[in-house]
């Protein structure tokens, strides 16, 4: 065993105690904090939020399909008494409905020119989507039915829909009874007002655009609920997929559920689709007029939206006064 | 000739001890780790302070409510089957908050990566820019001393596809808590909202709308809490 020389000895006994403080200075460093006064005021209220709401800027186009169907019946084989097609912008958080009269003269594929509600007779909503192509150039992502049972089902599910009534309806034939204001329609009585066109002065065309201020109120309504109770995106998707009949899955369902929650509603153009009355072969059908037909469909195609310049008169106007 | 400076050197090498060069380094290296040690990794153990282990926490948890998709859903079953998910979650809920706002390890250090676990991506993205919202925020550490939780509760709404499989959840969350200031007085901490709870790799939370209402409080009283705060 080697002795080490006295100087020798200092060194390693400088070295050690340098290495002890060098040691001990660096493991007595405090962590890193971020720089800033220590706030001793109470916090102001804050919220955080994160909706997963779509945002892509392709448009997605739903056509919703109101069939005939009493309750006895299969929704899928009777005759379409309403076609909407639901346009949406996620990227802009727009959205626009577009009407098309039930009793359009159209080329049903497979079928030959019959009135376009018949397409759901003949092949079911796939047909109706396929018909509504044809006529529009616009490829349906979607599509979602409900029958008159299932309608008045879905609506008492969320509690009723509360509808700007625009103009007073006395109607026998669909007991539509309202006075114009601010209403909360149960489900029977939103079916009514759906299906009234006896009193309207222009049928079929005002009671399309009436069922496109349903879905306006719908979406309006469904934004207020989820700001007020998050929770109720359930019971308003559980109610749609109970009562509904669609291509949909839940995950789209409730997709387009919390990207209809970004929607400012009143900004939602609600058309239809215009056109004349006319008899073929002993029917009374509907001829679109093809030049509005084309302007609108070509304007959905780009964004999904619908400039003010293509937004066709309301049939409803003589009685919304102007 | 005489060597110059660097010839000498180069041809006259002095011998150092291999001792002498490396025992200092062991040194450091040793009085790194003992301190280290010592304080508990980051901020704990004896000479830093230490902190105390996070109080004991539960959310009182309401019956769940199942919402069904199929018309002709069994109703019975699907509560069951409510519980049991309202079961699954509820740990991540209680470690969330527990995480956020109990957790002294968290909040004095401002360390909450935790608390973003239970968030799926996207919705970890937005979090993580709300944490002075959804946490007891990044300068808390320097604001109180203790945390002491208060009554909270959990209700569950589950969405069930048509499959009568549970899809969705969504947990309403109201957490109370009391905090006590370095000066003395105390804030009452409250969050309220609600997380949308999908199943990505387990149920992690998709959605969420979360608000805070601190507001001044007076010292609790010992009953309402439902634990004591380990710390002095």
């Amino acid at each position: 065993m080697s002795v080490l020389p006295a100087r020798r000895r200092a060194a390693l006994l400088v070295a050690l105690v340098a290495a002890w403080v060098a040691g001990s200075a660096l493991g007595a460093t405090q962590p890193a904090r971020r720089a800033s006064a220590a706030p001793l005021f109470q916090l102001e209220p804050a919220h955080a939020e994160y909706v997963p709401v779509l945002d892509g800027t392709k448009p997605i186009y739903v056509l919703i399909i109101g069939s005939d169907a009493r309750p006895d019946q299969a929704v899928e084989s009777q005759r379409a008494d309403s076609i909407h097609i639901l346009s949406i912008n996620p990227a802009e958080h727009r959205a626009a409905i577009v009407g098309i009269p039930r009793d359009s003269y159209v080329e049903i594929p497979g079928v030959g020119q019959n009135k376009i509600n018949t397409a759901l007779f003949y092949g079911g909503p796939d047909l109706v989507v396929q018909t509504v192509e044809q006529l529009t150039d616009l490829k349906m992502d979607y599509w979602a039915m409900t029958g008159f049972a299932s309608f008045e089902q879905m609506v008492d599910d969320v509690d009723g829909l509360v509808v700007d009534v625009p103009f007073a309806m006395n109607d026998e034939a669909s007991r539509a009874f309202f006075d114009p204001g601010v209403q909360r329609l149960d489900g029977d009585n939103a079916l009514a007002f759906a299906r009234n066109r006896h009193d309207l002065p222009a049928g079929d065309f005002g009671r399309s655009e009436n069922q496109g201020r349903l879905m306006v109120a719908a979406l309006a309504q469904l934004k207020k609920e989820f700001n007020k109770d998050p929770a109720r995106m359930l019971i308003w998707a559980a109610s749609f997929a109970r009562n509904g009949t669609t291509t949909l899955a839940l995950d789209e369902v409730l997709d387009l559920a919390f990207t209809g929650t970004a929607v400012n509603a009143n900004k939602v153009e609600n058309v239809v689709f215009p056109g004349g009355t006319a008899m073929v072969g002993g029917l009374s059908v509907v001829t679109l007029n093809q030049e509005t037909l084309q302007k609108i469909s070509k304007d959905l195609a780009d964004d999904g939206l619908l400039r003010k310049a293509n937004v066709p008169p309301s049939p409803n106007e003589p009685l919304l006064g102007g | 000739m005489t060597p110059n400076r660097v010839q000498r050197g180069s041809s006259k090498k002095r011998r150092v001890p291999l001792a002498l060069l490396i025992v200092p380094v062991v040194l450091v290296a040793i009085g790194v780790a003992i301190l280290l040690a010592l304080r508990g990794g980051e901020g704990g153990g004896i000479i830093g302070g230490g902190d105390e282990p996070p109080p004991p926490f539960d959310f009182i948890v309401k019956p769940a409510t199942a919402v069904p998709t199929a018309p002709d859903a069994d109703e019975a079953a699907l509560s069951a089957s409510a519980e049991r998910v309202a079961h699954e979650i509820t740990p991540i809920i209680d470690d969330l908050y527990t995480n956020a706002y109990l957790d002294p390890s968290n909040w004095r250090h401002d360390d909450y990566e935790e608390v973003f676990t239970a968030f799926a991506p996207d919705a970890a993205a937005t979090a993580e820019q709300s944490l002075e919202t959804l946490t007891l925020g990044a300068t808390a550490g320097d604001v109180f001393d203790t945390v002491d939780p208060g009554k909270s509760k959990l209700s569950y709404q589950v969405l069930f596809d048509p499959d009568g499989e549970p899809h969705t959840a969504v947990v309403s969350v109201i957490f109370r808590a009391t905090a006590e200031r370095k000066n003395g007085t105390y804030l009452a901490i409250v969050s309220e909202g609600e997380f949308f709870l999908g199943q990505i790799d387990g149920w992690r939370i998709t959605a969420f709308d979360v608000k805070r209402e601190d507001h001044e409080t007076h010292p609790p009283s010992p009953s309402a809490s439902t634990s004591a705060s380990p710390s002095a």
